[in-house]
């Protein structure tokens, strides 16, 4: 069996070069808004810190060096939501089946932040990160082979060439509101339980995307910190269980 | 055919200006973004071609060599600065840990911050990996230095340290080859010859996946001595 891949220098097909573009758009938006970086690679952990070192300290002159840390603590999930602030970016390098990465993604709009995901394999489903950024092969030597160091240094050139751009930098990401953003008002905005009501029909402390607020949960009874739920108009309306589905008890 | 695209814009924009700043280069750009990554990556695949095609046989007689020392209880040290450093940590796991064949000792020696913070601030840099070579290293061993500029101090300390006690010492580089691709302490070279460190990067990366497999067919053969000729 050949290792080479060998279709017309075909790293990169025409649906990928488009996701690396506009991932790139928004990453270097959210930098120019403050965002940090946050990295995480439970399986491959020298990518994470790849792509740590690429953006702090950039192999061209003159580049700026922008913020971005490798979290590889065993608990990648605890270390990303107690870093992440809304309004940040979490990059995973990961299989779509890696068990942290699923969990971070999936609380990651709680968090505020927006999201990216390399990997290889089966895709992740639609919609499990703002940017998924894939390599289409099943060869479980991929990992080693350099395509991820391709797609990560691709998205940080491309991003820098976003900052030659400075309106476009402006016309940032519209963010949700209450009132206008039909995935808010029609099905709640996610958050997640920061620490639960002091009493039996106090309110709990809920952080999401748009900060910390105290939230009736009365609905849903007991609530325990980094339980999932559903806000709408100050109430929470549902729980999202621990499992991925969304179950309620 | 893309010569009236641009041409059409032109005039277009030349009537609607804030039109054309604030929403056709949005566009513009992203296209432009997109066909940079196409062209960068096909630089990248044609250089990882170049760069396989050119070492082929170096790399088949590292790779045997390789497996002849983990056969005999030796172990792998990589080596790097940065970028590199991940690189060779990525290196040291495909060999420690590969998702499939056989798992051999290997392990970065940019990986303990302890180990190498208290050598940086005892020592100086300059000999974080030597000291670390003095160490561990046995005549089995092997090490592999990544650098793209081929010039690191610490790297060339560590492999003329590591060759004079008796290491097979490999070298990826890029550039010209800087330092290493003269250094008579390294028994083999692979300089990739770009400008670009990115290239240069995900040409090694190549270039270590295919030192990995030769070494990995080379130790799955059947090694009594009918076999040897």
């Amino acid at each position: 069996m050949t290792v080479t891949t060998e279709q017309g220098g075909g790293l990169v097909d025409t649906d990928l070069s488009a996701d690396l573009a506009a991932a790139a758009l928004d990453l270097a938006r959210k930098f120019h808004d403050g965002a940090t970086l946050w990295v995480i690679s439970p399986q491959w952990e020298p990518h994470a810190h790849h792509v740590a070192v690429e953006f702090v300290h950039p192999v061209i002159m003159g580049k700026r060096a922008l913020p971005s840390v490798a979290l590889v603590d065993p608990d990648p999930v605890a270390q990303a939501r107690v870093a992440t602030q809304p309004g940040d970016l979490l990059l995973a390098v990961a299989s779509a089946d890696e068990p942290a990465v699923v969990e971070a993604m999936r609380r990651a709009s709680a968090w505020g932040a927006l999201t990216l995901w390399i990997g290889c394999g089966s895709r992740p489903p639609a919609g499990a990160a703002n940017h998924i950024l894939w390599v289409d092969s099943d060869d479980p030597m991929v990992p080693a082979t350099g395509r991820f160091v391709l797609m990560y240094h691709l998205l940080w050139e491309l991003t820098h060439v976003c900052f030659e751009h400075a309106g476009l930098l402006q016309a940032a990401v519209e963010d949700c509101t209450d009132e206008v953003c039909v995935t808010c008002s029609d099905e709640g905005r996610l958050g997640e339980v920061i620490s639960a009501p002091a009493d039996p029909h106090g309110q709990a402390l809920i952080r999401t995307a748009h900060g910390e607020e105290f939230v009736d949960v009365t609905v849903l009874g007991e609530v325990a910190p980094n339980d999932l739920v559903l806000v709408h108009a100050g109430t929470a309306i549902a729980r999202l269980d621990d499992s991925a589905e969304e179950v309620d008890r | 055919m893309t010569a009236l695209g641009p041409k059409g814009v032109e005039s277009t924009g030349f009537l609607y200006p804030f039109i054309d700043a604030e929403e056709t280069d949005a566009t513009s750009l992203l296209d432009d973004l997109a066909a940079s990554a196409r062209g960068k990556a096909s630089e990248s695949a044609r250089l990882q071609r170049e760069s396989l095609d050119e070492y082929e046989p170096v790399l088949i007689a590292a790779g045997i060599e390789m497996a002849d020392r983990f056969l005999r209880g030796g172990r792998l040290y990589t080596l790097g600065n940065g970028g590199s450093s991940t690189d060779a940590a990525t290196l040291a796991s495909l060999f420690s840990r590969p998702a499939r064949g056989r798992a051999v000792a290997a392990w970065s020696l940019a990986a303990d911050e302890a180990v190498v913070t208290a050598l940086g601030n005892d020592v100086g840099f300059d000999l974080i990996f030597k000291r670390q070579i003095i160490a561990h290293a046995r005549d089995r061993d092997i090490a592999v230095a990544l650098s793209t500029s081929g010039n690191s101090e610490d790297l060339m300390a560590a492999i003329t340290e590591a060759n004079r006690r008796g290491l097979l010492t490999i070298g990826f580089s890029g550039h010209d080859g800087g330092r290493m691709a003269v250094a008579e302490d390294l028994d083999h070279c692979f300089t990739v010859h770009s400008q670009s460190i990115h290239r240069i990067q995900e040409s090694h990366a190549v270039l270590g996946y295919r030192l990995w497999s030769v070494a990995q067919e080379h130790m799955s053969r059947p090694r009594n001595g009918a076999h040897n000729s």
